[in-house]
Formats: C-alpha cells, structure tokens, sequence
C-alpha cells in the first residue's frame, strides 16, 4: 500500500505540474500575444503596452512562469480583467456551487442507478430478458442524450409549463428552499446521464460476477439468489462502480457548465464563458487548471477508495 | 427405467435423468438419460471426456445449472426426497446440508473480497442451527482436519492469501462442514500440480472413509479414478455408456468407447513402445437429433443395427453394465488399429546412431529482477532457471518434467531465443523450432492457415512463391491434413488440427531440434494420443530431435529417450527414460511417479505411496542447502546446509541428492 | 492437464477476443447494424440531396412566416427570422458528420501510431508518451475542447482539430493496451523465434489484431464528437452563426422555448438519433468480432 500510494502520489504531482504547464505554455502559443488577441482593434500602440505590462507579458518567459506558478500556490491569481474583480474571491464564492450541484448528482445518480442496474443483471442473469433489455435500452437512451437539449426539454417541461421548479432567481444559502429548488433543476439534468452511465456499469459488474464461481459455490451452500446478490455479487461489484464514479466525474464536470449556463448559475462554469466572452484569458486559464485539478483530485480519491475496498492490495 | 427399487442405504438415486440447455441457436440436451443409485460410502467417479455432459450431469442432481440450463425430466432422490420437485426454498435447505459440493478451479471458486471464515460460518449457522461461536469452533476444526495449519488464524485469512492447493482444502472442508451425506466433486484436482493433486485425493479417500459420506466424482483422468474410485461411470454423448465396479471396468471394459479410452494411456509397464490407440472422428453435436448410437460414427465394431438404434445399459457381469449391442464390444469384432500391421516404434537399440549432439546446455541460468517502486526496498530476484546443464543426442527426444513455477517453460523460452539467459551457453547445431502449448492463442486469428505456415519461409526468404507454396503443401500432408484446410482461418479448425498446424509451422524450416512445450496439455485424451503419433512419425522419419516439456510424466515417459526432471529452477535428475521411471534416484522424482495415479486398480490398491507434504516454496527466496529440503521425506541436516550439485551416479545416470552415491 | 481443462470447459464463451474479423457481406450484418443503417442511411440521403428537397434555403429569411408551427410546407417549423428549421437541421447534420468522422478518423490514426510506438517500444518512449497522455486525460473533454476553442479561434477547422486533441490521449490508451495484450500472444513468440522484425510483427500480427477494436471505439468516438462540437456550439464558442449547426439552431431557440418549442427540441432529437445509429453501430461491430458479446 505504501509502495502504491507514494506512486500514485508522485504520478499526481507529475499530473499536475504537467497540467499547469500544458496551460501555461499553451496560452502563450496564441498568435501575436494574448493582449493583443484581447485587445481586438479596440486598443491603440500605446494602451496595448500597457494591457502586455499589466498582464505581464513584457517579462521574460521563464519570469512569467515562475510568477505564474507562485500565484497558484498562493492561490493569488491576478484580476480580472474588464471587472478589476479577484479572481481568487471569484472562485471562492463559485466553486462551492459547482461542486454542490455535482455531489447532489453523483449521489442522486448512484441511489438510483446501483438498484437499477442490479434489477438488471439479475433479470438478465435468470433469463428474464424484458426487463433487462428496458432498462439497458432507457439507459442507452439517456446516456446519449446531449445535456443542453435535456436541459431545455426539462425547462420547458418542468418550468415553462408545469411550473414546479423556477427557471431563474438568485442562489444563496440565506434561504436553503429557494437554493435547493433552484439547483433541483439542473442536478436533475446532470443525472440523467450519470444514471445511464452508472446504471450500464452496474448492471456490467454484476452480471459478471453473479457468472462467476464463487457465486455457484455460495449457492451449493444453500444461500439463494437473493441472499447471493447481496452478500457477495454487489460487494465485488462495488469496485468497478467505484471507478466509473471517478471516470465519469468529467463529463459531470461538462455538464456542469451547459447547465450553469442554461439556468443561469454563478458556478466556475458560467465564469468561464463569460471569460471566454471576454477574452479574460487569464480568467480561463486559471479555471481550466481548477477543472483539471478536481477532476484529478477525485480520480485519485477513488482509486485509493477502490484499494481500500478491495483486500487484494497488501497493506 | 421408472421402477425404482428401494435400497436401505441409498444416498442418491438417479432415474433417468435428462437435462436440457435452451440455447438461441438450439437445445443442447447434455444429458440425455442418466440412471445409476450410490450407496453410503461409495465412491463413484463419473468419467468422460468435455462435452460428454459429466458436469452438467453432476450439477443437475443439486438443480445447480447455469441458465438457460434445465433438468427437464427423471427423478433424482437424495434423502429419500425427489430433487426434480423441490421448490427453491426446500433445495437451499439440501444444498451444504445434505449436500456438499467441491468444485473444479479453487482460484475462482472462493469469494476474493470476503474472509474464509465468513465464507464458512455462516451456512453452518443455518443449517446445524447454532450460533456463531459454536459455528466458528466447528468451521476451525474442519480446517484443521483438512490441514490448513494454525487454522484458528487462517480462518482469518482472505482467499489471495493461500496458494492453489490450500484454497481446495479450504473449499473441501466448507463443502463437509455440515456433515452431508453426498459429496460432489466435480474436477477438485484438474487444476491443481500433481504432488497437491495427490494430496488432495487422498484428503478426500481419508474423510469420505471417516464420514462415511458418499461421494461422486467427476474427472477426466483414467489414472485418478483407479486410485480412487469403487465404482466407474462411463459417459458418452450425456449417457452413461458403461457403469460397474472400478476393478471389473479396468479389467474387462465392455463398451467400445472404454476399450478405447484405456488402450490411449500410454502403458509404462513394458518396455516396448506400441503405437498409441487413437479414436478417429468427434463427439457428435448434442443439438441435433441423435437416431441410434451416437458412437457408431468412431466405433470400429459398429454396424447397420448401431445406425437405427440405441443400445439401453444392459446387465453383463455382477453389477457391471455396458451400452452396446456386443456383450463383448470390440474384443468381439475388431478395432480399427488392427486392420494397420502394427507398427511398433524401432527401439533406439536397433541401430544405435553415433552418439552426436545437437543441443547443449551448459550452467544456464534467468534471473528476473522486479524493482520495487520504493527505493530503498531491496529488488527481489525470481530465480526462474538456476544453472541447468543438458545435452541431446540427434534423432532422440528429451523430456523435461516438472511441476509448475519449476523453470521448465523458461528453459525453452531460452532455446528459441525468446529470452536472453543471464548466464550460461546454449550451443544448437542447426536450428530450433518449437510447437506451442495452447491451440487457441498460438496462431494469429486473421491469417490463414496457409499463410500460417508459409510465414516462416517469408521471414527468412526461402525460396519463390511457388516452392513456398509446395513446401506448405507437402507439409500439411506430412502432418495428415488434407490440403483443404489451407484456405481456412484457425478459428474453423478442432483443437487437435490446429496442433497438428502447430506442428507444420515449426517443421517449415527443417529444424534439427523441435521444442514442444505442453504440446498436449490442452487436448482431450482421444485427441492427444494422435498427436504424440504425430511427434513419434516425425521423429522417425525425419530424424528431429524434440524437447518435449510437460507434466504429464505418462506421455513424457512415452514419447521421451532420456528425461531430465526440474525441481525450482534447476535439474535434479537425468538419465534413460525408462531407468529414470523404474528406478527413481532423487527422492522428488519418486514423489513425482508416486503421486501419479496409474489406470490400474490392482496396481494402485497395492503400491505404497510415499506422498510429499507441504507446497513448492517461493523462488523468490534464496535458500542454502537443497532445493527440495523442505519437503523431502528424507531430509537430513546436511541437506540443509550444503546443495548437492548434480552428479553422474552410474554411467548414463545424474541425479542432484547427497543420498545418491 | 491443468489449462487443458479450463480452457475447454469455458471454451464456449472464452474464445479469444479477436476471433478472425468475418467479411462483411450482407449476411453478417447483425441486427443491431440493420438498426444503425435504417436510421443512419435516411439521415444521409436527406442530408446529401437537401438542395433538391422543396425547402427553404438554410440561410434564406422570411420575415413573414416567423416562428410558424411545423406544418407540411415547414415539417419542423421555422424561427425568429422565418427560416426554415428542418432546412437548416439537415446543414447542419451534414457538419455533424463532417465533424464526426473526421474527428474520429484523426484520433483513430494519431492513436494507432503514437499507442503502437509506445506499446512496442521500449520504457523511455512508453514512459514519455503516456505521460503526456495522462496530462492530458486530466482535462474534463468538453473543457480541453472549449480551452483550445478559446485559443484557436471558432469554425470548423478549430472546432475538429479541439475535439480530435481531446480523443487522441483515449486512443493512444487504448491502442497501447491492446498492443500490450497482443505482444505476449504464442503468435508474436512464434514469429519471434524465425527472426520476424519489429516492422513484419507490427504490420502483420499486431495492427490487423487491432483495428477492429480501434474501429468500435471509432464510432463511438465519432458519436461524442457530434454531441461536443453540437455543446460547443450551443455555447456559442463552435459554428458561429448564421452558419447553421445543431448547436447553434437549438441555442437560438433556447430564448423563444415558450413560444416555439419546436426550434430547440426537434433538432435534439435528430442528434440523438444520429448518435444511437452510431452506438448500435458500434456494438455491431463488437458483435461481428467478437462471439461472447452476442446475447
């Protein structure tokens, strides 16, 4: 466990640092420089001098780097550039938001798909084929689904003309129902593809294991199908559903900003459109580093979680 | 068939019974009819080769099959209660109770994520009906009589965490914890080296005596039933085709298929090489409609009688029955090999060759170092080869034996030049060949069968297309294919052709050596007696000389002039085949031949075993002394302290033992 | 003895995995590549003789029939300026399967190559390549995309050579890991033991062994990349209007959804069916190949 842990830590790191530098160094690949890509043809000579110092592109590369590197460890990350606004105190205030509507997801999503996806297996492992094929076809369905057409569909159903969920308003914790019906909308859409996606798995892991043999060991000992599924098929099962609960985090995080920008949420995603707008490219340049780290971040937590769950890994 | 007579100690009785696998592409009826009683204590061993319908026939009697598989009629009555009538509920109180059911693959067969104990504890909850400390009290003793030592920490243990033998000891002690009164073995020991094989066995002769549990046994191996077995069922095509006392059926087997299946054991009790017996033909396809008796198609005596219909179990000696229209079966008419002058292999004494060698192998050694991720963690060396010397006569075979993990495979990984040794010489005069074990993965699915064996010609630029394409053809003929096999894909051909294939590659560029590893490993006995023809025609006729690796110590002892028998890495004895098998000189290769069986009851109720205990230690670990001290029966406190180095004892023998002198 | 008996007792379903690629002819078609063609062939003829259909010009405005119920004359209505929503549907499927194929033919062979390079080739190029490749795995896909969209520019080029940039590091994994299975085949070992080069292993066993599975995950691949450039679009960092892409036709509609549901929901359904061709495509494919899938 050691062994493998300062492993995966060093390859975090090396991840990481690669990320930072991929970002860095790709931004400065922009023709001409950044400033003059914001700039347009609004700015004359002069101001555009100005613009490069401001955003420190007079100094030399490796200068540049190296600041650029020391404002992320100190989590200073400049201004923005039209607002003047911190980006650091930006991020502070957007971040808890996307990370909220994206842990409401995955556990929506996981208390749904995991009894799904078992329903299925086991229809499809007893030969029941119905169901199985039902449920597999729904979630193939949903899974392909594009989130910004879910989005408006749930919209216009929901909002527009159910009116059960509000389509716009202010978020804030000060009054938690108004935060919660306002981010049930958007969670809702989200879960949809990660109930597919979990539910597939699901169903995958565990009509795999209830084929194997120590399920037909179990059951010459008497246990039945039922007693069987619960003691050993969805333990093993557990831990490719764990992976795919870190894998399938990025396209959470995809979603994220489809629905942040159709339900008009102050997340990181609605930040950076509206950096892209812009052409804050600092702005973006930092927030695609923070997706990056997240996703990293929980990738890594779920692996150790799988080594935790599985006894396989000496400790 | 119905009459069912009522015998007092009956543990099950089985009338018949058909099962039925409902695939899209058809019915599979896998078994088709199977009747026979066992009795309190007896062992029975149900034999036959895959796809004769013994596993599903042995899963049926518990209603354990996999969907879409079904008992569709007969009666099956454990216990005095008929298992076809059961609900569920009612089964799962049978199922571990009355039942105990040990199974083929103990790597697979244990849930990984879950502790033995946990495993085992709780059926005995439920079925003796106590509680847990009582159960626990109960599942250590059973580990403990199986011989898991310090059971009370291993119940502990998670399944990764024991070797393949010690996983089977536990699956056997789970399977007896509730006492039942039967006892499903379906393959226990196919997947286990032969020394814990051996064990194994024995285990289950000892507890099965000690329980008086009765046990059903399901093998393909003709050499285990006779050491184990009271009394043999046959099964052909999902039907017992003979059934009797163990002694009667190796005595004097009834039915063609049995005469058959004895006569492709290769005898190692006389010295002369006859040609193996091989059974033309396949298994017929159990999806279509069988008219008749479905041997009839391999069966030398069969005639236009066999064609209309099947012959039922008919009474021929004391409780002895057969499935055939001649009492007799073949011994009446005659077999197909007797229409064939006899030919016997020429004994190597005819015309002894001068002595010349074509392979030599001096102090060879691989080492494989695997770095820890940790820095200051020492790198631990597998020492898979550790200083072998051979050497091989042109024209003659040299069988390499051992068990698995002994370094045999690495050894001649080393001669084709697929791994670079770390030290040591490999002299070849000409060039090696080698024929791979699987048939399944040896040959690129995409490529044809003729340009599968031209590749080696295309590689090293041999000749023109046109010489190429005679040479594949004469080729596949010398390996007795037909030449329409060259426009198919591997995936069309059986398991036999694709080795015979195998064979054809490695011969394209007239090798002096030719190395098969487990050539034969993966074939079904039938099968495998024409494929070691094959080796010895070739061998004959082309003057080849083979490495022939395996475990299988019957065949190597068949097709082999000397033998070299490896033990972690390194050889522990050389010399005459035949002298090497009468007259063992190192203590491992007696335990080697005693561990296995012989297809002879007589012979096995009479041989003393010397079996060895204990498992193959790590080959990561650097040991002193002998190799083989930590399990020798005869170890001495020299054994442990210095290495016997490998020594000719007599003028053609080596051996590596300070016994030996 | 030991694998004779394992290998035969599940010889049934574990056959290997390149089970030799049967010709595709019409009668290997599977069910589920007669569904992927049912939908997908209609989808291309319409999208290829859209000129000669009797619609309005994708681009062609008509201020006096704006927002019109979908109707024989407009079968998915028309939008705020009056076009016609089914024309401008079709231009922009055509650009979805521009985008689609080669974004999946881009990934497919910069992941044959740089994949075969580091699975056949020693440590240090191993090591390098898939460094890179976890880099950038660590980029959620729509987000590289929208990043490099964000440097490059809008419009198509930029929009397949972002998305490509995000498949490539799956492929590259994916080839890798494949490469690695074959290596240790009896095959290679035999080819091995004649002297057969690095080159003759590569083009004969390795890479005929592994574009069908490359050929699965492609139209798949191809399948995403429809959904991430539609997203991009929607975004407004893809295909900028009036250049119709089904993006951007549902992201204009998104305003007016009260009033004209027809102009965002009915181009959504026609990516979705799009991307379901491409997924039965897929696993017809997989199908074709490999006997265990089929159930």
């Amino acid at each position: 466990m050691l062994a493998y842990s300062l492993k995966r830590i060093l390859q975090l790191i090396v991840t990481t640092l690669g990320v930072v530098t991929l970002v860095f160094f790709t931004l400065r690949l922009i023709p001409g420089d950044a400033a003059s890509a914001m700039a347009g043809d609004t700015l004359s000579g002069e101001a555009l001098q100005r613009l490069r110092e401001q955003m420190g592109l007079s100094r030399p590369l490796g200068e540049q780097y190296f600041s650029y590197l020391r404002g992320l460890l100190s989590f200073k990350l400049g201004e923005t550039i039209t607002t003047g606004l911190s980006i650091s105190s930006l991020l502070l205030s957007a971040i808890p938001i996307t990370l909220t509507i994206a842990l409401a997801t995955i556990t929506l999503a996981l208390s749904i798909a995991v009894p799904l996806g078992t329903m299925a297996a086991f229809m499809a492992h007893k030969g029941y084929r119905t169901l199985d094929n039902l449920i597999t076809g729904a979630a193939m369905l949903a899974d392909l689904m594009p989130s910004f057409w879910t989005a408006l569909v749930f919209l216009l159903l929901f909002s527009l003309t159910l009116g059960i969920f509000p389509a716009s308003g202010t978020i804030s914790l000060e009054d938690p129902r108004a935060f919660l019906m306002r981010l049930a909308l958007p969670v809702l859409v989200l879960s949809v593809t990660q109930i597919a996606a979990m539910a597939r798995i699901t169903r995958t892991a565990v009509l795999e294991v209830l084929s194997e043999d120590y399920i037909r060991t179990a059951r010459s000992m008497g246990w039945s199908e039922l007693q069987v599924l619960f003691r050993h098929a969805l333990k093993n099962a557990a831990l490719p559903i764990v992976t795919i609960v870190g894998l399938s985090f990025g396209s959470l995080l995809n979603g994220t900003v489809i629905v942040e920008f159709i339900f008009t949420i102050p997340g990181i995603g609605s930040l950076l459109v509206y950096g892209i707008n812009s052409r804050d490219y600092q702005l973006v340049q930092t927030l695609i580093v923070f997706y990056a780290l997240i996703f990293v971040t929980v990738n890594f937590v779920t692996d150790l979680v799988y080594k935790k769950l599985d006894p396989r890994v000496q400790f | 068939m119905t009459f069912m007579p009522k015998i007092d100690d009956a543990v099950l009785q089985v009338r018949d019974m058909h099962t039925h696998f409902n695939t899209d592409t058809g019915v599979v009826k896998a078994v088709n009819g199977v009747s026979f009683d066992l009795r309190r204590g007896e062992r029975i061993a149900i034999v036959g080769e895959s796809g004769s319908g013994k596993s599903a026939m042995a899963m049926s009697l518990i209603r354990l099959l996999a969907f879409p598989g079904k008992v569709v009629s007969g009666e099956i009555r454990i216990a005095g209660k008929d298992i076809t009538r059961l609900t569920e509920r009612e089964l799962n109180g049978i199922r571990g109770k009355d039942v105990g059911t040990v199974f083929q693959d103990p790597m697979s067969s244990l849930d990984p994520v879950m502790r033995v104990g946990d495993q085992m504890i709780p059926p005995i909850m439920r079925h003796l009906e106590i509680g847990q400390k009582e159960a626990q009290a109960i599942a250590i003793e059973w580990l403990d009589k199986v011989g898991i030592p310090d059971a009370k920490q291993r119940i502990k243990a998670y399944p990764f965490e024991m070797s393949g033998g010690m996983r089977q000891r536990v699956m056997i002690a789970m399977a007896l914890s509730c006492n039942p009164r039967l006892i499903i073995a379906d393959e226990p020991t196919t997947a286990l080296d032969v020394t814990i094989q051996a064990q194994i066995v024995e285990l289950l002769k000892n507890l099965t005596a000690e329980t008086g549990a009765a046990m059903l046994f399901i093998t393909h191996d003709l050499g285990l039933v006779a050491r184990f077995a009271n009394k043999v069922g046959v099964m052909y095509a999902g039907r017992l085709v003979e059934f009797g006392p163990a002694t009667d059926i190796f005595a004097d087997p009834r039915h063609p298929y049995t005469q058959s299946l004895l006569r492709t054991i290769p005898d190692t009790t006389v010295a002369k090489r006859d040609r193996l017996l091989q059974i033309p033909g396949f298994p017929p396809d159990m999806k279509m409609p069988m008219v008749g008796c479905s041997f009839r198609e391999r069966c030398a005596a069969a005639h236009d009688y066999c064609k209309s219909s099947a012959p039922d179990l008919e009474f021929r000696t004391e409780n002895h029955y057969a499935a055939c229209w001649l009492p007799a079966g073949l011994d009446g008419g005659k077999t197909a090999e007797d229409d064939a002058p006899k030919e016997t292999a020429k004994s190597a004494s005819v015309a002894p060759p001068p002595r010349q060698d074509v392979l030599e192998i001096n102090d060879l050694h691989k080492h494989f170092v695997k770095k820890s991720m940790l820095p200051w963690a020492e790198p631990r060396t597998l020492r898979a080869v550790n200083g072998v010397s051979l050497r091989l006569n042109r024209g003659e075979t040299l069988g390499i034996v051992g068990e698995s993990g002994c370094g045999k495979s690495t050894v001649a990984r080393m001669l084709l030049g697929l791994e670079q040794p770390t030290a040591g010489q490999i002299y070849i005069a000409g060039a090696a060949q080698m024929v791979f074990q699987d048939p399944y993965s040896s040959f690129n699915p995409k490529m044809k069968v003729f340009n599968i064996i031209e590749e080696p010609l295309v590689v090293t630029r041999k000749g023109t297309r046109a010489e190429r394409a005679e040479k594949v053809r004469s080729l596949v003929t010398q390996v007795g294919l037909d030449q329409s096999y060259l426009d198919r894909y591997p995936s069309q051909l059986s398991g036999g052709q694709r080795q015979r294939i195998g064979v054809a590659r490695a011969l394209a560029l007239n090798p002096s050596v030719v190395v098969a590893d487990e050539p034969t490993s993966a074939l079904d006995v039938s099968v495998r007696a024409q494929i070691i023809n094959l080796l010895c025609d070739l061998k004959e006729q082309l003057g080849i000389s083979f490495v022939f690796i395996s475990h299988d110590l019957l065949t190597v002892r068949y097709i082999s002039d000397h033998i070299a028998v490896m033990y972690l890495g390194e050889v522990v004895e050389y010399g005459p085949a035949a002298h090497v098998f009468d007259d063992p000189a190192h203590p491992y290769t007696r335990a080697l031949l005693d561990a296995i069986p012989s297809p002879d009851p007589a012979r096995e109720a009479n041989r003393k075993i010397q079996l060895i205990s204990g498992e193959l230690p790590s080959p990561l670990s650097i040991q002193t002394g002998c190799a083989f001290a930590s399990r020798c029966p005869k170890v001495m406190a020299k054994c442990r302290e210095s290495k016997p180095p490998i020594k000719a004892f007599s003028k053609q023998r080596e051996a590596a033992c300070h016994l030996v002198d | 003895m030991t694998k004779m008996f394992l290998t035969l007792r599940k010889q049934h379903w574990a056959f290997p995995p390149e089970f030799h690629l049967p010709r595709l002819s019409l009668p290997h078609l599977n069910q589920k590549m007669i569904i992927a063609l049912v939908i997908l062939v209609p989808i291309l003829l319409l999208t290829t003789f859209a000129d000669w259909l009797p619609l309005q010009k994708p681009l062609q405005t008509n201020l006096r029939a704006i927002m019109q119920w979908p109707s024989h004359v407009h079968p998915f209505g028309t939008d705020r300026m009056g076009r016609d929503v089914l024309s401008r549907t079709l231009a922009g499927v055509q650009l979805s399967l521009v985008v689609g194929f080669s974004v999946a033919f881009i990934a497919m062979s910069f992941g044959l190559f740089f994949g075969t390079l580091a699975g056949l080739f020693g440590r240090a190029v191993d090591r390098a390549i898939m460094t890179v490749v976890d880099i950038f795995l660590a980029f959620p896909s729509l987000l590289l995309a929208i990043g490099l969209v964000s440097i490059v520019g809008t419009g198509l080029g930029p929009v397949v050579m972002a998305i490509s940039l995000a498949d490539v590091p799956r492929f590259i994994r994916l080839q890798r890991s494949l490469v690695l299975s074959l290596r240790s085949r009896a095959y290679i070992d035999a080819a091995r033991t004649v002297n057969a080069s690095q080159w003759w292993l590569m083009t004969r066993h390795i890479a005929p062994n592994t574009i069908s599975p490359l050929l699965v995950a492609a139209s798949i691949a191809a399948a995403h990349a429809i959904l991430v450039e539609a997203s991009l679009s929607f975004l407004g960092l893809g295909i900028m209007p009036p250049a119709p892409s089904l993006g951007n036709i549902i992201r204009d509609g998104q305003t007016y959804l009260e009033q004209a549901w027809w102009i965002s929901t009915l181009p959504g359904v026609v990516i979705l069916l799009i991307a379901i061709s491409l997924h039965f495509l897929s696993d017809g494919i997989r199908e074709a190949l490999d006997p265990r899938a089929r159930k």
